[in-house]
């Protein structure tokens, strides 16, 4: 049969108006059902004819489901809230600075406009072997077409591979996991759960065909974020090939404390080196106590790459991750401008 | 010419309102009763043949209305790509196309087709193809051979022919030079070896230039349909006269035949030429389903591999340099990559350009140009000549001291100089300059234009409209000419049912140079028809009138007759005044569409006679200063400076976006943009824009900055050359020698210098890329 | 939590129209058989899907079509609609060159589902003028002569637009980074904005 990467194939379209809808008709479809948040990941995959759902459960009309809210000192982000929302947000632009530069790092503004915070953080890999439908590990089958002699693969992954070398491409996952969020999922059985940004994310050891704990049946509805980390000392960067639309070669996202120049609490996450974002909590334990200077940034540098192992054209990534955690730790020094 | 009053001012062209306000019509813009579309099915292999299509699935569909395979296209000859094939030779070639009434229905028919097909040898990699008992990328060879005798032009007929390299050859290739085995042609002129024996500092060194995807925003679709024996043909091209045969060639039809309406184009950058090969698909469904409109929306998924992309060119350099910096022997080996077809003739501009840029004392070139199993590539802007940023024939002029000179001094080139190469926390700064040539105009073309009674003058235009604005640039000519207020000047361009002249291809910078001729030769032809229609009423010698305000008059205040008047009678006197008579010399197509504007005013038809003495080419001069983080290895353009030395500037806005946007095409190229395949499959990784990285607003400066010398070249009537190209090479080259003078001239020998290759090269203190793979 | 209309044990149900759709009401779509979609259609519809039969707030005219479910906005205004200034470069929301405004707000045409547009207000480049009054934005690239091709033109006009309405007095920068998700591959990002910024200072003048 001949391959066609074009046209969405048609599928029944559903438009609930409220969660309980939504979970209600995911649990009358269970895996034929494809949950449409903002869309943007999605249609690459429908376009391309390789999944194709019978529905679909577009939560585009679910009022509940948006919108930032002050709660217990901190703020819940329902998950359908726009990027654009979450960036605009005087809450999150005062408290939470971190989240509006990773937000507003990603992708697009017309994306941003769209895509939503639950949708940036449930996205699927964007390794480009998986996404052209090549039938690799991940899509069931039982080869790593990234991790071969020849293969090119300057994007994947340097840590935590197992089989499948793909990375999380999101920028709203490690600063959420910096601030120690938690997830709200609801589900259809009515098994509804709390877990922390941090195990929301699995690598391919636990599950190689996902990229979240995410069941079928289960939606996220909402991120919440404590009000342990408001207005901490905040770093975020990402690097990337172009400065708009494109997704991180590597970033960085971290919450300090500090009292004068000595470090007291931080959490440090690195993302698109492995397959969930990692959060380095022996760097953090190294860092705690110690002066805020170059010295402390060389050792966590150094201590946050240990066990990196590059595969043949992503080496880059070594020194680029260290050198990422180096300035979230001791700043990055900028050119006055002449 | 002296006191112009149009030439050289900024005017607002005639089709932007219908631009800004949607209703400019695109080729995926019309629509017909009754219209199907057409959707590809394309080869999932590098190579492969096809041994066997069932369609009858496909075609028992309800909705599904025929299909199209190559055994329904005309044979080209030889070695000449068709836009459906029976052996593809690279992954996502088309083998058949399926017409149904929407697009769903044709997409669901495509995967009901069942093709078997034979897999055959394949590689993507030219050095691969030149390794002993490497693959081929055809049955019959890997590389093209020199040219055949009497082949003209870039893509001059060539054979296909074997040629391996040996063992022995590539001994040093691991360790990243390139290989240097038998070429295919070369030229040399001096004394090579003196040059070297004389010279205080040889270096060799191994430079790689990605491929990069034309992709133009419009994506090369087509609507067809066909009425009275004629077809009527809706198509994006960057020409509109020299598409017409080529339409006509791929369907098996005479040139009378078609109708091609192409009034806007959504770039094309060397893409679309003189049209696109596939655009003869909906043609040929519409044909074999009795005539009713095909519409063939091309997705940028397709435009990835049948859109055209640059060829990738290794280049070897041994270079000579004298004490004082002067170059006293250049030795250059290029292997390219042609791709599927072709043949290409970059390699040969880049040598070319090569002896321009750098005037060595004593030249030797080399080159092979290798087939592979990649889609195939067509002149990309600047194809070669940028390449080379990296002629030995007299130039009509240049005055690159002159636009060096300015440059430097607006650039604030010392005081810049004065801070590169020093670190400040983690960024270092450094400026670079480079000179991108291109030849720049092509001569002997048709002019065409009307003064008719209403007292308009029509100027028929056979270039494509993609934006440039020549298209309606060159009329400015004839209104300069003929002192005619520019509010009633006509341009019909566009459609070849409304008659255009014989027209140069809108590509490589050529239709400034060559159009401005032709209107000027045409302009002057009906001035002089004024004149003597004049001296015939009023007396006289044609010689003792002269234009103004609309009318044809005795020198001084004599008397005469208005426009209008002078049209009437050119009507009445009929022969040549009114276009029944036309000059022998001009082309069958400018001939074709004088008679349908014969008998209705004077008429002015020429064909470009004017002598030249040289080759003509235009330079850009670009400036360039970067910032380089040395902790992330990212690159940034801080600020930018385009100098061109083009000619006269006939619209100078056009003129300055031409130097800026060209050189943002050199600066992707320099900056991020790629092209890549997997080696061990043949197919193409890059298939999103955000894997192949096109320039966004934000890589560049919020401001650009762009100037021009604006000399006029004394072998051109106008003085006015093209700019397209040059530029290209200048920003290009102007920012790869700014990060060699931020970060040290050995960190890259490949482009584009991304952060992996930067923080790589500088963590380890050597080159660390991959030195000659063609596509990462 | 749960809405009045919507108990939890079920779903609510729209009404599903069966039958021919009266060709006149189907707006410019007569020329063009569209099917019913793919074969999942040939069973009753699901409950909670919705009817095919929809109307469009575009550029201030209620438009009646008949949009398949996968469908997107894009489509429907090029193919159903007659609204050919929306282009398609890349259907996969990395161009920008189909942009449209959707209550205000740009977004890529090719990437919504049209279906998911009903009751908001779509703004396309055939809705800006007034008449023969064209919008201070489309003045001002007439004026400082933006754009080559043109091709991405209608997409970057309405991603500045909307953009202007929020920022009405960006600087280049803040400019650029607001239409920065729309590529121009002629490249003429310089010219761009200098008409976007002139656009701006007209729409401060006329407002």
């Amino acid at each position: 049969m001949a391959v066609i990467r074009d046209v969405m194939p048609a599928f029944e379209l559903l438009q609930p108006t409220s969660t309980a809808d939504a979970l209600t008709l995911l649990g009358r479809y269970g895996s034929d059902a494809w949950i449409l948040a903002g869309g943007l990941d999605s249609f690459d995959w429908l376009k391309d004819r390789i999944k194709r759902p019978r529905y679909v459960i577009d939560l585009s009309g679910i009022d509940e489901l948006k919108g930032v809210r002050e709660r217990n000192g901190g703020v819940e982000i329902g998950a359908m809230t726009t990027l654009t929302d979450v960036v605009r947000h005087p809450i999150v632009r005062d408290r939470y600075a971190i989240l509006m530069d990773a937000a507003e790092s990603a992708a697009s503004p017309q994306i941003r406009n769209q895509g939503t915070i639950g949708g940036n953080v449930s996205q699927d890999t964007r390794c480009w072997y998986y996404r052209a439908g090549w039938s690799c590990y991940r899509a069931g089958g039982n080869i790593c077409y990234a991790d071969t002699p020849e293969s090119i693969n300057r994007e994947h992954a340097i840590l935590g591979a197992d089989r499948c070398v793909a990375v999380n491409p999101s920028d709203t996952a490690p600063a959420l996991i910096a601030l120690d969020a938690e997830m709200v999922l609801r589900s259809a059985s009515g098994d509804d759960r709390v877990v922390d940004a941090e195990d929301y994310f699995i690598g391919p050891g636990t599950d190689i065909t996902r990229m979240t704990v995410l069941r079928p049946g289960e939606l996220l509805t909402a991120i919440r974020i404590p009000g342990d980390w408001a207005g901490a000392r905040f770093y975020f960067e990402k690097v990337r090939d172009r400065q708009v639309w494109d997704f991180p070669l590597v970033n960085v996202a971290s919450a300090m404390v500090t009292s004068g120049e000595t470090i007291q609490n931080m959490r440090l996450v690195v993302n698109a080196v492995a397959a969930r974002p990692l959060r380095l909590v022996n760097v953090e334990q190294f860092v705690k106590g110690k002066p805020r200077n170059d010295q402390t940034a060389d050792a966590a540098g150094e201590m946050a790459i240990e066990g990196a192992q590059p595969l043949r054209f992503n080496a880059y990534k070594v020194p680029l991750m260290r050198n990422l955690v180096k300035r979230a730790i001791r700043g990055v020094g900028e050119w006055a401008t002449s | 010419m002296a006191d112009t009053k149009y030439i050289g001012q900024n005017y607002t062209p005639p089709d932007l309102v219908a631009k800004v306000t949607g209703r400019a019509r695109y080729a995926e813009d019309f629509r017909a009763e009754g219209m199907l579309f057409a959707k590809l099915l394309t080869s999932p292999m590098p190579h492969c043949r096809v041994r066997n299509i069932d369609a009858s699935a496909a075609l028992a569909m309800p909705g599904v209305k025929g299909i199209l395979t190559a055994d329904d296209l005309p044979d080209l000859g030889p070695n000449v790509e068709r836009a459906l094939t029976n052996e593809p030779f690279y992954a996502g070639e088309p083998i058949l196309a399926v017409a149904a009434v929407d697009e769903l229905t044709a997409a669901e028919a495509v995967e009901k087709i069942n093709v078997d097909l034979e897999p055959l040898p394949f590689v993507v990699d030219p050095l691969d193809a030149l390794r002993p008992g490497g693959p081929d990328a055809r049955t019959t060879g890997n590389v093209w051979g020199a040219p055949m005798p009497g082949g003209v032009g870039p893509n001059a007929a060539s054979p296909v022919k074997t040629i391996k390299w040996t063992g022995e050859q590539f001994a040093d290739a691991d360790e990243g030079r390139l290989p240097m085995g038998e070429p295919t042609e070369q030229w040399a002129y001096g004394d090579l070896d003196a040059g070297f024996g004389n010279a205080a500092l040889v270096l060799d060194e191994t430079m790689v230039v990605q491929s990069t995807g034309h992709h133009p925003m419009e994506t090369r679709s087509a609507m067809a349909y066909w009425q009275n024996g004629k077809l009527y043909i809706h198509a994006s091209t960057q020409s509109v006269a020299q598409t017409l045969p080529n339409v006509a060639r791929w369907c098996g039809i005479m040139p009378q035949q078609v109708v091609l309406i192409s009034e806007y184009t959504g770039g094309g950058f060397g893409s679309k030429g003189g049209g696109a090969v596939s655009t003869c698909i909906p043609a040929m469904l519409s044909k074999k389903l009795n005539g009713v409109p095909v519409m063939m929306r091309i997705t940028r998924e397709d435009e990835n591999y049948i859109g055209r992309a640059r060829t990738n060119m290794s280049g070897r350099t041994r270079i000579g340099f004298a004490k004082d910096g002067r170059i006293t022997a250049l030795d250059l080996f290029i292997v390219q990559d042609n791709g599927s077809y072709g043949p290409m003739g970059d390699h040969r501009s880049a040598g070319l350009a090569a002896s321009i840029i750098y005037q060595p004392q004593a030249m030797r070139w080399r080159a092979i140009s290798v087939l592979t199993n990649t889609p195939p590539r067509s002149q990309q802007r600047s194809p070669g000549p940028m390449q080379a940023n990296g002629q030995r024939a007299k130039l009509t002029s240049a005055f690159i001291v002159e636009a060096l000179d300015k440059g430097k001094q607006a650039f604030r080139w010392d005081e810049r100089k004065a801070y590169s190469g020093q670190r400040r926390g983690a960024k270092v700064r450094g400026v670079g300059v480079a000179v991108g040539p291109h030849g720049s105009g092509s001569i002997g073309f048709d002019s065409l234009m009307t003064l008719r009674p209403d007292g308009k003058l029509y100027v028929q235009s056979g270039v494509g409209n993609l934006g440039t604005h020549s298209v309606m640039d060159l009329a400015r000519v004839a209104a300069e000419v003929l002192a005619m207020p520019w509010e009633k000047v006509e341009v019909v361009w566009g459609d070849t049912g409304k008659g255009v002249p014989w027209s140069c291809l809108s590509v490589g910078s050529q239709t400034t140079h060559a159009m401005t001729r032709a209107n000027f030769a045409g302009a002057n032809d009906l001035k002089r028809k004024l004149q003597e229609i004049a001296a015939k009423d009023l007396g006289g010698s044609p010689d003792d009138y002269e234009l103004s305000n609309e009318r044809v008059h005795r020198k001084g205040a004599g008397g005469g007759l208005t426009y209008t008047q002078a049209a009437k009678r050119a009507i009445e006197l009929g022969g040549k005044y009114d276009g029944h008579e036309v000059p022998e010399d001009i082309n069958v197509m400018t001939k074709g569409a004088a008679a349908k504007h014969a008998g209705l005013g004077v008429m002015g038809v020429a064909k470009d006679n004017y002598p030249r003495n040289g080759t003509t080419y235009s330079f850009v001069i670009g400036f360039a200063e970067v910032e380089v983080d040395v902790e992330t290895g990212k690159v940034t353009l801080i600020d930018y400076l385009g100098v061109g030395d083009v000619g006269t500037v006939i619209n100078p806005r056009s003129l300055l976006a031409q130097i800026k946007g060209g050189s943002c095409l050199g600066i992707a190229h320099a900056l991020q943009q790629k092209w890549v395949f997997d080696p061990k499959y043949g197919l193409m990784l890059s298939r999103r824009f955000h894997y192949s990285k096109p320039l966004t607003i934000l890589d560049i400066p919020a401001t650009m900055n762009a100037d021009a010398v604006g000399l006029p070249d004394p072998e051109t009537p106008v003085g006015a050359r093209g700019v397209g190209e040059p530029p290209v090479g200048a920003g290009y080259g102007a920012v790869l020698n700014a990060i060699a003078d931020a970060v040290g001239v050995d960190v890259f020998r490949r482009a584009p210098v991304t952060s992996d290759l930067v923080l790589m090269s500088l963590e380890n203190k050597k080159r660390m890329h991959e030195p000659l793979r063609a596509h990462v | 939590m749960d809405q009045p209309d919507s108990p939890r044990s079920g779903v609510t149900r729209r009404a599903f129209i069966k039958g021919v759709i009266a060709s006149g009401a189907v707006a410019s779509s007569a020329a063009y058989l569209f099917r019913a979609g793919g074969e999942i259609f040939g069973q009753t519809s699901a409950p909670g899907s919705v009817e095919r039969l929809i109307t469009l707030n575009v550029n201030g005219q209620m438009r009646r079509v008949d949009v398949m479910k996968q469908e997107t906005l894009a489509m429907t205004l090029r193919y159903k609609l007659g609204l050919t200034g929306t282009k398609i470069g890349c259907d996969r929301a990395e161009c920008g060159a189909c942009t449209v405004l959707i209550d205000d707000v740009p977004h890529y045409s090719c990437s919504v589902l049209t279906h998911t547009v009903r009751g908001r207000k779509v703004q396309t480049i055939e809705g800006l003028a007034n008449g023969d009054q064209l919008h201070p934005v489309q003045q001002a690239i007439v004026d400082e002569q933006g754009f080559q091709c043109a091709f991405c033109m209608p997409g970057f006009t309405m991603a500045a637009v909307g953009f202007l309405k929020t920022n009405p007095n960006p600087t280049r920068q803040q400019l650029a980074h607001g239409i920065s998700g729309n590529l121009c591959r002629c490249q003429d990002y310089d010219k761009i904005l200098t008409a976007f910024m002139r656009g701006a200072e007209y729409m401060r003048r006329s407002s």
